[in-house]
């Protein structure tokens, strides 16, 4: 039996290496996902890109199921969302997790993206990877943008028209480029069939771009919450065992949450407004997007030239990818930085009450504080190369 | 770090919908709570009013008959109450009230009302709201419409701008009779009626909570054993 036992294995491994040698698809992923070293002082910080990655996969499936069912039509996308709703077998389920699944997709890539800014990694030698996770972000932007037309409620509709219109400030050919994007003089049911077969393939081009994230990264390897660059082989610990055990905990924690979101309040983070159907005659009083865009929605508000702000709104996050050579101290992460630290919690603080501004109506005392909060974003950027050179960092330690 | 996942936590309480209207006074109902269940008795007497009185004008288009079932009616049952009314149990509930009369009499479509709970930051307090909110009271009308009641509208208390073009459809008691016997107050035939709106808002929803007691249960357990088992795995791993 043991005998047997054994001849079994040695069958396998030979399958193996005969198909590793014609392609080594199996070798790769375990090189990557398994045997990839990383720095053993990671903190539950770093759980937030796997985190992000299980995310899109959730996205990508929940889509998937509810693509069977929907339907890209403005006379039937309202109805047959309520028909996946109350008709289709697990059809609520598959919509909330789609729904809250977004939302917690971008509270994880938000803390991801502080993660980074907290510790420099947008540093030397992981610009490329920066600016790939940037593009990321923004293409996630996009494709909740377009998914959130979908059921064409008043805030589908609403929404759309509204941000679409943006592009009309381009100078010569705005109006022309968003007849272009609409199929027709509004917003309309081109835009919808449109806008569905975008949001469909969009996730898949986001996954195209992270596989080239990873890469980037397991070039140069993780940053660490020191900040410094390793130099013994004792630093290290493969991926496997040691993080996925980490990860799959992280997950666990995060999962607690999510799933309360999807059983027990799947309508908390959205807006009543989006349960009445699309209506072009009335408009609502309040057009607001889904929370995650409020910070860039209050930078838009806040400057009353519609091109200057539709400028600020596209330039708070274009600046990001010039964040590595705006940065020039040489120390990456926060711990020995004092000033950059207080800053970046600053600039986290202002962030959250950008999003508060964009919530409310613009109008009186909260133009004002958007105004503030927008001046204040921007001067942080502005101001990193003066911290880079005055600024008197902490002692570095040499190892971990 | 830390920080920020409590200014995550901040990010997420509730924003502001502020309407136009007076603030809503929240209810007690039967389907609030982890563990509540749609009452067959509450269901039936929202259903009575909502057929003999709000369907004159609105239209309930997701819900049939047979969607009863969901809530303990059985087949027999259905197919009385459809009968009743002269309807298939697998016809929509739809008004005979056609959008252009609708129009002429109100100068507004009354909604459709299977999707209001939800549709209204409130739900089923704003619902119960607008049908008690009706008031003759000139006093009350002056203090909120100086100008008066538009032509064609009436006072309302909690409807945003305060002039609705529905008339008050709850207008005095015994407007129904019960199965069950319980008095026909405008009070008791708003809040069930309410109910109601709510269960054809989210048919789903104790579903929905039941299950999700199981899978937070389950979550629990694989995290404490995830972390039981990171903790083991990395037990001789100096961090620093
Ligand atoms: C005589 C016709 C009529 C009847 C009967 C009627 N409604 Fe209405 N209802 C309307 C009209 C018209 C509107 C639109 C009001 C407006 O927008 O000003 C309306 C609007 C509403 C609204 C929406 C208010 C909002 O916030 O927009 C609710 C909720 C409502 N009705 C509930 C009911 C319920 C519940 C019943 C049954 C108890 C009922 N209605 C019976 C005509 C009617
Ligand atoms: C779909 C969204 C994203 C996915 C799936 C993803 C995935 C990952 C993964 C798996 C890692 C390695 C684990 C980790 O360090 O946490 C990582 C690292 C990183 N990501 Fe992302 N990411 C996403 C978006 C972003 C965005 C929007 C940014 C910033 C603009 C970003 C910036 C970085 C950086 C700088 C690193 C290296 C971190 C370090 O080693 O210190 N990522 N990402």
């Amino acid at each position: 039996m043991g005998h047997h036992h054994k001849a079994v294995e040695q069958d396998i491994r030979n399958t193996y290496r005969w198909f590793d040698d014609r392609l080594p698809l199996l070798s790769f992923l375990k090189e990557h996902l398994a045997d990839y070293q990383a720095p053993r002082n990671l903190n539950y910080m770093w759980n937030f890109g796997s985190l992000a990655g299980i995310a899109l996969i959730l996205q990508i499936l929940t889509g998937l199921f509810l693509a069977m069912h929907y339907k890209p039509d403005v006379n039937m996308a309202y109805d047959s969302v309520q028909h996946i709703m109350r008709n289709v077998e697990w059809g609520w389920l598959i919509r909330n997790l789609h729904m809250v699944g977004a939302s917690f997709f971008f509270i994880v890539v938000y803390i991801h993206i502080g993660r980074g800014l907290y510790y420099g990694s947008y540093k030397s030698p992981r610009e490329v990877l920066w600016g790939l996770g940037l593009v990321i972000f923004l293409l996630m932007m996009a494709t909740a943008f377009m998914g959130y037309v979908l059921p064409w409620g008043q805030m589908s509709y609403w929404g759309a028209t509204v941000i679409t219109n943006l592009l009309s400030v381009i100078p010569f050919f705005g109006p022309d480029i968003v007849v272009w994007l609409w199929g027709g003089y509004s917003v309309g049911d081109p835009t919808l069939t449109r806008f569905y077969a975008i949001h469909f393939v969009l996730p898949f081009v986001i996954v195209g771009v992270v596989i080239l994230h990873v890469w980037a990264l397991h070039l140069h390897g993780s940053n660490n919450p020191k900040g410094i660059d390793l130099t013994k082989q004792s630093d290290y610990i493969p991926f496997h065992p040691y993080y996925t055990t980490k990860d799959v905990f992280g997950l666990g924690v995060y999962l607690i949450p999510f799933t309360f979101m999807v059983f027990f309040l799947p309508e908390y983070l959205g807006h009543p407004d989006n349960y009445i159907p699309a209506n072009p005659l009335v408009t609502p009083a309040h057009i607001v997007p889904e929370w995650y865009f409020l910070p860039f929605y209050a930078i838009l508000r806040a400057i009353p030239i519609k091109e200057l702000g539709v400028l600020a709104m596209f330039g708070s996050i274009l600046i990001m990818f010039v964040l590595p050579w705006l940065d020039r101290s040489k120390v990456r992460s926060a711990r020995f930085r004092p000033i950059y630290k207080q800053m970046f919690w600053l600039f986290v603080a202002n962030f959250f009450v950008l999003g508060w501004c964009g919530a409310m109506p613009a109008e009186g005392i909260y133009v004002t504080i958007s105004q503030v909060a927008t001046t204040f974003y921007f001067a942080f950027f502005a101001l990193l190369p003066l911290i880079a050179k005055y600024e008197k960092p902490h002692p570095i330690p040499a190892t971990i | 770090m830390k920080n920020l996942l409590l200014l995550a936590a901040f990010l997420i309480t509730p924003l502001a919908h502020a309407g136009g209207g007076v603030e809503v006074p929240q209810e007690k109902w039967s389907f609030q709570g982890l563990q509540g269940k749609w009452d067959k008795d509450e269901i039936y007497r929202g259903y009575t009013v909502a057929t003999q009185v709000c369907l004159a004008c609105h239209s309930f288009k997701y819900i049939n008959h047979r969607s009863l079932m969901r809530v303990g009616f059985t087949e027999a049952e259905v197919q009385t109450l459809a009968k009743a009314l002269n309807m298939d149990i697998n016809a929509k509930l739809i008004s005979a009230l056609d959008e252009a009369s609708a129009k002429e009499t109100y100068g507004k479509i009354p909604p459709d009302l299977s999707m209001m709970n939800k549709a209204r930051a409130g739900g089923a307090d704003y619902s119960h709201a607008v049908l008690v909110g009706y008031s003759e009271d000139p006093e009350l009308i002056k203090h909120y419409l100086p100008e008066g009641v538009p032509q064609g509208a009436h006072f309302n208390k909690y409807f945003p701008g305060h002039a609705i073009a529905m008339p008050n459809p709850l207008s005095g008691p015994d407007m129904v009779t019960y199965h069950d016997g319980t008095s026909a107050t405008v009070d008791q035939m708003s809040r069930d009626v309410s109910t109601f709106m709510q269960w054809t808002a989210e048919p789903e929803r104790f579903e929905r909570q039941h299950l999700g007691v199981y899978v937070l249960i389950y979550l629990f357990i694989f995290t404490i054993l995830a972390f039981l088992t990171k903790r083991a795995i990395w037990k001789d791993i100096k961090k620093h």
